[in-house]
């Protein structure tokens, strides 16, 4: 048990360390990488540590005969929570978010603090003493604390007021509803019924299966597998297509959505929101093929009206590309993240 | 013993011209057995294993093969819109090294340790300013290794990086050269070197890049451009880490090997190559303090606030840059995107920012503009289509063109057209909910346009309408008048540009036509720009985000009393919680 704690007390009292050396900026905040697409978990696996390392420290400090108070545990840990919610989190969240996180995990600590009558008491003790203010130190503090309190809110609430430029919160419809059928280049596609006509086996069938098969390998990397190089010329079928579909990608999407379909192309820091990461699970590998279809022959302007704020500058690809270059671009894309395209069923 | 002669001749060349020859040629300064300063001799690394090449294959026909090619000839499908082109292997030409002018670089398959292992380092952070991506996170540290295995032994072709008998290694002994500290001195030291080495013919009197920028090439006979020295986050040697002057330090040691940068080891001394650095360093742009930008890991770039704010004047709007007003102003760093959703499509776009300031009184709005443009292009050929055309059936590049009709091959080749300034900003914008933002390039409809502010090189200021993603523009010949270019001037590879328009009111102006400028509310803004030499041209064009102006109001008298209001108000709780206290000690209820 006593190990157990002391090798927690180990990881809090490291992990504070490094949260302190991000927050005064000795230590770079992507030391430890925040991997897209596994953040959250990541984030939450992170705090839960933290919160391991807080039982150990908490336990090792009382071993040692200097027991925290528990006023002080529980203001710490919410100052911890904030502090990790504004330093290490990249990219950064606006303040009116960390605002509501705050309050929660304000009630969370409250509740933990208020849990029975005489841990309450614990808690309200120091607040008590400084009130009544029996011993000289406890006499300076209340002092103290008359002459801060007015100040430090007479100061936040002139902060509040000056007039200042923050940039305005945006929210973004992600995945917004499709169309039951769209027309590309005068012929009409109804999205639960249309098929990829290049998701086809050496013989020319459409074949999931087989496509399924072929598509690079999840893990880091994402590389092909060793025997299904789409630039082998004796392929036939589904990677021949893959091939093709690649360099309609590298001669027209990659500007924007990365060499490694990422969303980090070499023109996608001037846009807001950067374009769409496809290495991401939330993005085609969530979505039917048909609906990327849509989405690529249409562009930022086939959004529909509730597709607020309209900020996707996304060309309607109609316009320059050919129905079967589109398709090929989509396998493309599924090939190179590894990732199936939703069925209907 | 070196960097006292060095530094003498140093000394005689600022005194006369004709003695920097004779100085610097006899204080040409080599360490033992003939190396130049600052470089040791190093062994050529062991070949990787057979399985290193074979696991790199695969790494490299999932993801370098569409922009190098099969062989490795920097002619994958996506080349021929590129510039600069993806390097071609076959000859073993690499840019960013450590070794001397015409090395191999570093690369060894068993070794990715800092600073002694280029090729890694090249594919670990990427090539800034072109296409070429980091790719930590993406490839691991053995994917990296295993791909550059594959590369350097099967791609390189017209040499071999294990033979003994044509390949040697000088290596920069960059770890063991303590940085020189950026003093005044030190730059300006760097400053009269960068001449006297005629740093400035190629790189622009202000470091711009705007020197002899037209006429030079690469190994391979494609259009190249000298580095910009104030925007360090574009040096492809940067290394993600744009403000540390030992990058600088290194590529001026080494010289760019493909490009007419040389390597400078041989001419100047260590001590020399370190001021030099560390001017070229301070030209790098940096914030209001001196500070260098903060740069957003995720690209690589100076982060962006979306805020353009605008302060409060009285009186004029001073046209003179170096005003109190403007110098006090906050500048901020618009980042500029090809336009390529409508034809022309703007594959290659050489503006990739501008720099916005911006002040306001009670009847006009001035944004000055600035942004680096190596060229300064005035029309010579007359635009093939009006500028109003917004839907052009045009025929473009086509996309397998193989190097002869390639972007790169072509670059500089175009009609010259005029540089331009474009601010668009939404109309009726308070119709829109706050963070609403009208749609697309264009404008929304005919309800929601967008208003069209542009200026050409000509020094023409024209006001459009913009009514829809795909709708032509209207031409406002009757606003016109309202606007006025307080400045239109090009220096040493940089436009300042000004200009004025009205903020509008409903007796003046037209509410449906105008944006209406009001204090304390974001207005949606957008920013186009054109390179005349580029081709740029209509809607080939560079195109920012939207942003918001956000004109600051003075500050109003509530924010100085309500705060104190408030803090008496605390008090007065204070001493209420504290009399209820004593009380309830004493055994008194209130």
């Amino acid at each position: 048990m006593k190990a157990l704690m002391s090798l927690g007390a180990l990881v809090g009292a490291m992990g504070l360390l490094l949260l302190a050396g991000m927050i005064f900026d000795v230590v770079p905040s992507n030391t430890v990488r925040l991997v897209e697409g596994y953040m959250p978990m990541q984030m939450l696996i992170e705090v839960a540590c933290y919160v391991a390392g807080f039982t150990g420290l908490s336990f090792m400090l009382s071993a040692m005969g200097m027991p925290m108070p528990r006023f002080w545990q529980g203001i710490g840990f919410w100052l911890f929570f904030m502090l990790y919610l504004k330093f290490r989190v990249y990219p950064p969240i606006p303040f009116s978010v960390r605002a509501m996180y705050g309050t929660v995990s304000m009630v969370a600590v409250f509740m933990w603090i208020s849990a029975s009558e005489e841990d309450w008491k614990k808690f309200k003790q120091p607040i008590m003493n400084v009130l009544d203010a029996q011993t000289g130190m406890n006499k300076m503090m209340r002092y103290l604390y008359l002459v801060l309190i007015p100040i430090l809110v007479g100061g936040f609430s002139y902060n509040a007021m000056v007039p200042k430029s923050e940039e305005p919160v945006e929210l973004r419809t992600v995945h917004p509803a499709p169309p039951a059928s769209t027309k590309v280049h005068g012929k009409t596609y109804v999205l639960q019924t249309s098929q990829s006509p290049y998701r086809v086996n050496p013989e020319g069938k459409y074949d999931q299966e087989y496509s399924n098969a072929n598509i690079v390998e999840q893990g880091m990397g994402r590389l092909m597998k060793p025997n299904a190089n789409p630039w082998d010329d004796k392929n036939q079928g589904y990677l021949k297509y893959v091939r093709e579909g690649g360099e309609i990608f590298f001669q027209n999407c990659h500007f924007c959505h990365g060499d490694n379909l990422n969303g980090r192309g070499l023109h996608a820091f001037a846009f807001n929101p950067i374009p769409a990461n496809f290495t991401d699970p939330g993005t085609i590998a969530q979505l039917q093929e048909t609906f990327i279809f849509w989405r690529v022959s249409k562009g930022g302007i086939g959004l529909p009206n509730e597709g607020f704020p309209w900020a996707s500058v996304m060309p309607p690809w109609e316009q320059h590309l050919t129905v079967d270059e589109i398709w090929k671009v989509i396998l493309f894309e599924y090939w190179h993240t590894g990732y199936y395209p939703r069925t209907w069923d | 013993m070196m960097n006292s002669v060095t530094r003498k001749a140093g000394f005689g060349a600022v005194t006369a011209f004709g003695v920097i020859l004779i100085a610097t040629n006899a204080g040409t300064v080599f360490a033992q057995g003939g190396l130049p300063e600052g470089f040791k001799k190093g062994e050529l690394a062991a070949e990787p294993s057979a399985e290193m090449i074979e696991a790199g294959k695969r790494v490299y026909f999932t993801k370098c093969v569409w922009c190098h090619g099969v062989d490795g000839a920097g002619d994958g499908p996506g080349a021929d819109r590129l510039w600069p082109r993806p390097r071609n292997f076959n000859q073993g030409t690499f840019k960013i090294r450590h070794t001397a002018s015409g090395e191999l670089p570093l690369f060894d398959a068993k070794k990715p340790v800092a600073g002694q292992n280029d090729l890694f380092e090249t594919v670990t952070h990427g090539l800034p300013g072109s296409a070429m991506p980091p790719w930590e996170g993406i490839l691991s540290e053995e994917q990296r290794l295993q791909v550059l295995s594959f590369v350097t032994t099967q791609l390189v072709k017209d040499r071999k990086f294990t033979d003994k008998q044509s390949e040697s290694q000088t290596i920069l002994n960059l770890a063991e050269l303590k940085p020189k500290a950026a003093s005044e001195e030190s730059k300006k030291r760097g400053s009269e070197l960068i001449v006297e080495k005629k740093c400035v013919e190629c790189h622009g009197m202000e470091g711009r890049g705007d020197g002899n920028a037209f006429n030079l090439k690469d190994d391979w006979g494609f259009s190249i451009q000298p580095a910009n020295w104030h925007k360090c986050w574009n040096f492809r040697g940067s290394r993600q880490d744009p403000y540390n002057v030992s990058n600088i330090f290194r590529t001026f040691s080494t010289g760019v090997n493909g490009t007419p940068m040389p390597s400078f080891a041989d001419n100047t001394s260590v001590d020399e190559r370190w001021d030099i650095a560390n001017f070229v360093n301070s030209l790098c742009e940096r914030d209001a303090e001196g500070k260098p930008l903060p740069i957003d890991p995720l690209s690589d770039k100076p982060k962006i606030n979306f805020v353009i704010p605008s302060d409060p004047v009285e009186g004029e709007i001073p046209a003179d840059i170096e005003h109190e007003a403007w110098q006090k102003a906050p500048k901020r760093y618009v980042a500029m995107g090809g336009q390529i959703t409508h034809k022309p499509r703007n594959f290659v776009n050489r503006i990739d920012d501008i720099w916005v300031r911006s002040l306001y009184n009670d009847k006009h709005i001035v944004y000055l503009v600035e942004w680096d443009d190596r060229t300064k292009s005035v029309a010579e050929a007359k635009l093939p289509w009006a500028p109003t055309q917004v839907n052009i059936d045009i025929k473009e590049q086509e996309p397998k063109t193989g190097e002869e009709g390639s972007i790169a091959s072509n670059q500089n080749k175009y009609a010259v057209y005029n540089d331009a300034i474009a601010i668009e900003t939404a109309v009726k914008w308070k119709e829109l909910p706050s963070p609403i933002k009208p749609r697309y390039l264009f404008g929304t409809n005919e309800q929601f346009p967008v208003d069209i502010v542009k200026w050409e090189a000509d020094g023409s200021v024209r006001a459009f309408l913009g009514t829809g993603w795909d709708k032509d523009f209207v031409e406002r010949d009757t606003y016109e008048e309202n606007l006025k270019v307080l400045k239109g001037e090009w220096k040493n590879g940089r436009w300042y540009v000004m200009i004025q328009r009205p903020v509008g009111n409903k007796k003046d102006q037209d509410y449906d036509e105008d944006t209406f400028f009001e204090v304390g509310q974001y207005i949606p803004t957008v920013f186009f720009a054109w390179d005349g030499h580029n081709g740029d041209a209509g809607r080939k064009m560079a195109v920012s985000a939207f942003y918001y102006t956000f004109m600051n109001p003075p500050i109003p008298q509530e924010t100085y009393i309500y705060p104190v209001v408030i803090a008496f108000g605390v008090v007065l709780l204070e001493g209420w919680i504290l009399t209820r206290r004593a009380n309830r000690k004493k055994g008194k209820t209130l």
